[in-house]
């Protein structure tokens, strides 16, 4: 076993992450999911020969955050390491063992070393579809959502299987895209295999598992000294989110014992018959996400980072919800894991918490353009960001994942639907000493010549963002069309000239708003981003 | 006698480079940049150096000039008071910005404000459709009183107007001008179709605000430029740098002055691949490293790779996504927060980080003696040995080696508990690393091989690193030019009169014929030719390239295909999948393909400098007895004693044997043992590397 002082373990580390960075990278560039290419909705990771995570890439959405251990210990299960033979590719797409929905593929390979397994790389990106209904509201079962893949070798001691590729291109509507996206996955494990022996070979390693416990010894330290320091608790909150027909309560408690966390989920409402459950897995990665950013945002992750935090939740609740319940829209939930671990943690942290984001608005939309090509896609809208002790929170900007706007010119090409306005909404943000972040107002107007299908997943429209330590709540999500309020979660069909109005909602604010600066406010009033006095 | 002389004007320094016509003989001069009124250290600095060669200012017959004025206006927020006339529903574009946060786990991030607040946007109704047509007429009345408005109320200096798919359809954009004119014709304004025919309105926009906002200053400025030179006794020709490369003259500058943003560095790009053209070297990594940052450029076939985005004042720790984006063609340049000013700290993870802070010029390292009190990467490789304590900038400057040493010693090796050594030696690697890092990255998203390549390197901290780098990343050959400390002004003297732009028109390749071809080149070309012509290059001398951006129906990244000369319509899909293959190293798909934009770039003859550049005079009498330091090779080897050499004293085909400092004004090449490098015709130093094993 080598040893790392200081010096040398920052720079291995770091060059590690590189590899990972640069394995994301290539992975982007080469994607056709629009949700990898402007959303990062992709990870890749390498581990020891242990099957320990030693990094991540840098970027990539909360939703991966730290599940690729259990991921590719489920895999080790079915095809033990000493099995594996160079040439192998492994691979899952279930939900309770990857990241949650059947459109994440996990694709994993064993690293060989002069014969020796040294370790493993894997990625994971959102396909661009999956079959079945995909990610919507009238999904009961995980039958109805699309093509489930066991762990599976895609590849045996360098042998394709072709059969699996047919069954993948007949079972979804975009073959050439889906099989070229999962191709690019296989291809970049093949560049980070490579990376990863050329790095061991630079600095003359023949093992990278002195490295791993070195690396990941050093994350769990630096984690637990950041812990330690929140004061010791129990510390609970519960909320209540908007479901199908009824809401859904989420609680969680939050202790604080020392150097470690213990997060729990009991008290939470029951899985429901909508495609929003969430699989265990995407529960611990958002806890994990929550207790990132409020101890060390900057640390890359890995095992040892991961290891202070204990996840629990009682089984078939909506966090831990089991097969076969549908899962494919399980963000739309699970991000609700962020603010009720925030405000869970206020008193505790309260000048490092978040007030509630007013999150983003995801709907579909299908119909033909005004050509004659058939447009089906998911889109994007923002809310206000929630604000922050000494920092307000953000106007239009979506959390916790993340997206890339679709600028106006680009979609009115690839649609023929015309956004007449995109404007931020005045009064949305919550007060509060330090204001949340407005929402804004978006019409679109079918100008198609076609009748437009919306499916309006839409939350924030009962419960609002809630404002932190005396801070107001944002104001609510509010769907029109033709100027007639709309059910928020429904499918609406949108007639050739009709408009659809969506106010998106505001942040919640952080403090009392009568400690608010004169200036900040007259800046508020000037800029137009708050109206009544 | 003739001569031309290269002007750059940098953050702190503004250098010169002056070269005889006849024998290619180069004097160069540096200035202290006077930031307030920057054309004053270029006449300055101009009459100091014709003084110091007895040149006469009649004998100058162009000036070629750089320029970081523009950057500074928009970073410090110097810019006009500038107004906003926007499609209708689109007033708050600029603040909705890209719906995005540019770090996922960092909650409090800070965006760059647009440098049109809110308040003097305006509405204007009028709209045009996707495919070009105007569903919505221009409202003149409203523009006419929204103009008003803005000047007489809000004192606007400059004016952006700004509409929906002008890209497609110019015209509401021009008629708004005409209406804004007959009622103001001194504002200066600028449309959006005019300054890059771009879909994606964010992006477009941001760049159309920013271009009005610095235009009143950079007209005083090169209003003040000319008046200076003409006063001088200058009647030769005064030409402008932009970030693609390209020279433009003053009254295009004035037009256009986002384009001037980071011309600079693309200069010193520029004269990495000049030098490797020179030297046979046609794929290149320009490396160039100074107080505050190192930029990266990377050169294919002679060429600096450019592209059409860039980011300025980034608001945030220098992260991607905090700054005001920027649609115009640059030099695809990497930006690292690394040089000799960045500040060594211990991290949120309890372990060295290096940068992006920078200790500046003022109080500096702490070697400087200034009062700085943190440790930068210049204290480091001070205290390992790799900077002599009195040839500091020919000797102008003393450092102070017992203060650096215990600066390290108390803010980070005690901190990490490791010897001052071994903390130094890790400032100094992190750094190596975090470059080496950078240049892998950039090259794996644009897919460009780099072990072939040599590497070209620069500025006062890059030969120092150089090797190592190079070393990481598996490059055979490093070359240490001649003049290192002002090679963007020298570059500034090998490039043509030029002008890119692009224009975006979707269209599917199988229904593209010859004239469609043509057809959606013509509007770039002609504003090209225009633009040219006015500049007083003859249309029989300049050489228009095409290019593509092209994708696969569906995908969302381009590929940018270059049409060759010979080019016919029928090849394209052929050529498509191969740069697509090239570029992604993925097997084309069988999918429709198609044309996203439509990109040129128009150039003037070039400078004839090419033939007459020999900056090297031959070596000269020592200045500095030959002597020796104690410098560091690594944890193994320890400290040993290497020799010094000034660098003026080596003749061509001369070489030095590792390890070795090599000591010239304005840099120190480090040379490690079982190292060596030569002297080429041009008086270039030459490293071949050999593989070897790494030591953490």
């Amino acid at each position: 076993m080598t040893s790392y002082d200081p010096v040398s373990l920052k720079i291995l580390w770091d060059r590690l992450v590189a590899i990972a960075d640069e394995l994301v990278l290539s992975l982007v560039r080469t994607s056709f999911s629009m949700n990898v290419r402007e959303g990062y909705d992709l990870s890749c990771m390498i581990f020891d020969a242990q099957a320990r995570l030693l990094t991540q890439g840098s970027y990539s959405v909360p939703s991966f955050t730290g599940t690729a251990p259990r991921t590719i210990a489920h895999m080790l299960k079915v095809f033990p390491a000493e099995t594996l033979k160079p040439g192998d590719i492994v691979m899952t797409n279930d939900p309770w063992m990857g990241t949650g929905h059947l459109f994440d593929i996990n694709v994993m390979r064993p690293v060989f070393k002069g014969g020796r397994l040294v370790g493993f790389t894997m990625s994971v990106t959102h396909l661009p579809d999956i079959g079945g209904k995909g990610i919507s509201s009238d999904c009961t079962e995980i039958y109805h959502e699309g093509l489930r893949l066991p762990v599976c070798k895609l590849r045996d001691n360098g042998v394709m299987n072709e059969l699996l590729l047919d069954i993948i291109r007949i079972n979804v509507r975009v073959p050439d895209q889906t099989v070229g996206d999962l191709l690019a996955n296989v291809a970049c494990n093949e560049v980070g295999g490579r990376s990863l022996l050329e790095f061991m070979e630079e600095y003359g390693l023949e093992e990278i598992e002195s490295l791993s416990d070195a690396v990941n010894d050093h994350a769990e330290a630096a984690m637990r000294e950041r812990i330690a320091e929140i004061p010791d608790g129990t510390y609970e909150n519960s909320i209540q989110i908007e479901g199908p027909g009824h809401p859904i309560t989420l609680t969680a408690t939050v202790r604080i014992a020392g150097p470690d966390v213990f997060i729990d989920f009991t008290g939470t409402g029951e899985p429901v018959r909508a495609s929003i459950n969430v699989p265990f897995c995407y529960t611990i990665a958002q806890s994990n996400y929550v207790i990132k950013c409020l101890t060390i945002p900057s640390l890359p992750n890995n095992e040892g980072s991961m290891r202070p935090i204990t996840v629990t939740a009682p089984e078939n609740c909506v966090l831990n919800a089991l097969s076969p319940w549908p899962t494919g829209g399980r963000h739309s939930v699970g991000h609700f894991v962020v603010p009720l671990l925030m405000g869970a943690l206020a008193p505790a942290l309260p000048d490092k918490v978040q007030a509630d984001a007013a999150m983003m608005n995801i709907f579909s939309v299908q119909g033909r353009h005004r050509d004659g090509e058939e447009i089906t896609s998911l889109f994007f809208l923002a809310g206000g960001l929630g604000a922050m002790q000494g920092l307000d929170g953000r106007a239009v900007t979506p959390a916790p994942s993340n997206m890339t706007v679709m600028p106006t010119e680009i979609w009115e090409n690839r649609t023929s639907i015309t956004i007449e306005k995109r404007e931020i909404l005045a009064d949305t943000g919550g007060a509060g000493q330090w204001r949340g972040g407005p929402g804004q107002e978006v019409v679109f107007r079918n100008d198609t010549r076609h009748l437009l299908e919306i499916a309006l997943m839409g939350q924030r429209t009962e419960f609002p963002a809630k404002g932190l330590a005396g801070g107001g709540e944002g104001a609510r999500r509010h769907y029109e069309v033709n100027g007639l309020t709309v059910d928020p979660k429904a499918r609406i069909e949108l007639a050739p000239g009709d408009r659809i109005t969506m106010r998106e909602a505001g942040g919640g604010g952080y403090g009392d708003p009568a400690e608010r600066d004169a200036k900040a406010a007259l800046v508020d009033r000037m800029s137009g981003y708050v109206t009544e006095l | 006698m003739t001569y031309r002389l290269g002007v750059d004007i940098g953050g702190t320094f503004t250098d010169f480079a002056l070269v005889d016509d006849d024998t290619g003989a180069l004097s160069i001069h540096k200035q202290l940049t006077t930031p307030r009124a920057p054309s004053e250290s270029v006449l300055t600095g101009l009459a100091a150096l014709l003084e110091r060669t007895g040149v006469g200012v009649t004998d100058i017959t162009a000036i070629a000039h750089g320029t970081t004025l523009v950057t500074n206006a928009v970073v410090e927020r110097r810019g006009a008071v500038t107004g906003m006339l926007v499609t209708k529903g689109y007033r708050d574009s600029l603040d909705i910005a890209m719906e995005r946060r540019f770090d996922l786990f960092d909650l409090r991030l800070e965006f760059a404000d647009p440098v049109v607040p809110r308040a003097l946007r305006v509405e204007i109704e009028e709209r045009v459709m996707y495919d070009g047509a105007a569903s919505t007429p221009l409202d003149e009345t409203e523009v006419d009183a929204a103009t008003i408005k803005l000047v007489e109320e809000h004192g606007i200096e400059a004016l952006a107007i700004c509409f929906l798919h002008s890209y497609a359809n110019s015209d509401h954009e021009e008629r708004a001008r005409e209406i804004v004119a007959a009622r103001y014709p001194e504002l200066r304004v600028t449309t959006s179709s005019e300054v890059l025919p771009f879909m994606r309105e964010y992006e477009r926009w941001s760049t159309t605000t920013v271009n009005a906002y610095v235009r009143p200053l950079t007209d005083r400025y090169l209003r003040d430029l000319e008046t200076g030179l003409t006063t001088m006794g200058f009647t030769g020709r005064l030409l402008v740098m932009t970030a693609s490369g390209g020279m433009v003259t003053p009254a295009i500058a004035r037009r256009f002055p986002v384009r001037l943003i980071e011309s600079g560095p693309a200069a010193g790009a520029l004269m990495a691949a000049f030098l490797g053209e020179r030297l046979g070297e046609p794929n290149l990594l320009s490396f160039d490293m100074g107080g505050t940052t190192a930029k990266g450029a990377l050169i294919r076939d002679g060429r600096p790779l450019r592209r059409y985005e860039f980011e300025v004042a980034r608001e945030y720790e220098f992260k991607q996504g905090s700054g005001l984006p920027l649609r115009i063609p640059v030099i695809d340049m990497i930006e690292i927060g690394a040089g000799g000013g960045s500040i060594a700290a211990v991290d949120d993870r309890n372990l060295l980080a290096v940068g992006p802070r920078s200790a500046g010029a003022d109080p500096g390292p702490a070697c400087y003696g200034q009062g700085g009190d943190q440790a930068t990467l210049t204290d480091a490789n001070l205290a390992l040995g790799y900077l002599v304590p009195d040839a500091f900038l020919g000797g102008r400057m003393v450092l102070d080696q017992p203060a650096a040493e215990r600066v390290i010693g108390a803010t980070i090796a005690k901190t990490l508990g490791v010897e001052v050594t071994r903390a130094a030696w890790g400032i100094h690697e992190v750094i190596n690393e975090d470059v080496a890092r950078a240049f892998r990255v950039h090259a794996s998203e644009i897919g460009f091989d780099y072990r072939r390549c040599a590497m070209i390197a620069f500025g006062g901290s890059g030969p120092a690193h150089a090797i190592r780098v190079a070393r990481k990343l598996r490059i055979p050959k490093v070359i240490f030019p001649v003049g290192a400390g002002v090679m963007s002004a020298i570059g500034l003297l090998t490039t043509p009169i030029s002008y890119a732009t692009l224009r975006s028109g979707r269209i599917l390749l199988d229904g593209l014929d010859e004239p469609g071809l043509e057809a959606g080149f013509e509007p770039v070309e002609r504003q090209a030719l225009e633009l040219l012509g006015e500049a007083g290059v003859p249309e029989e001398a300049i050489a228009m390239e095409r290019r593509l951006d092209m994708r696969f129906h569906g995908q969302g990244h381009e590929v940018e295909v270059a049409l060759p000369e010979d080019f016919q319509l029928a090849g394209l899909s052929n050529l498509f999948h191969r740069t697509y293959a090239q570029v992604f190293a993925a097997t084309p798909l069988n999918t429709a393909i198609e044309i996203v934009n439509w990109k040129i770039e128009a150039s003037g003859p070039r400078p004839d400098f090419a033939d007459s550049y020999r900056p090297f005079s031959g070596p000269r009498a020592s200045r500095a007895a030959v002597r020796s330091v104690q410098a560091y090779r690594d944890d193994k080897a320890g400290f040993s004693a290497w020799p010094v050499i000034d660098r003026y004293t080596l003749g061509q085909g001369g070489s030095v044997d590792g390890p070795a400092l090599i000591q010239e004004d304005e840099a120190t090449t480090v040379l490690g043992p079982g190292e060596r490098v030569e002297v080429d015709a041009l008086g270039n130093l030459v490293a071949i590397l050999t593989p070897t094993g790494d030591s953490p």
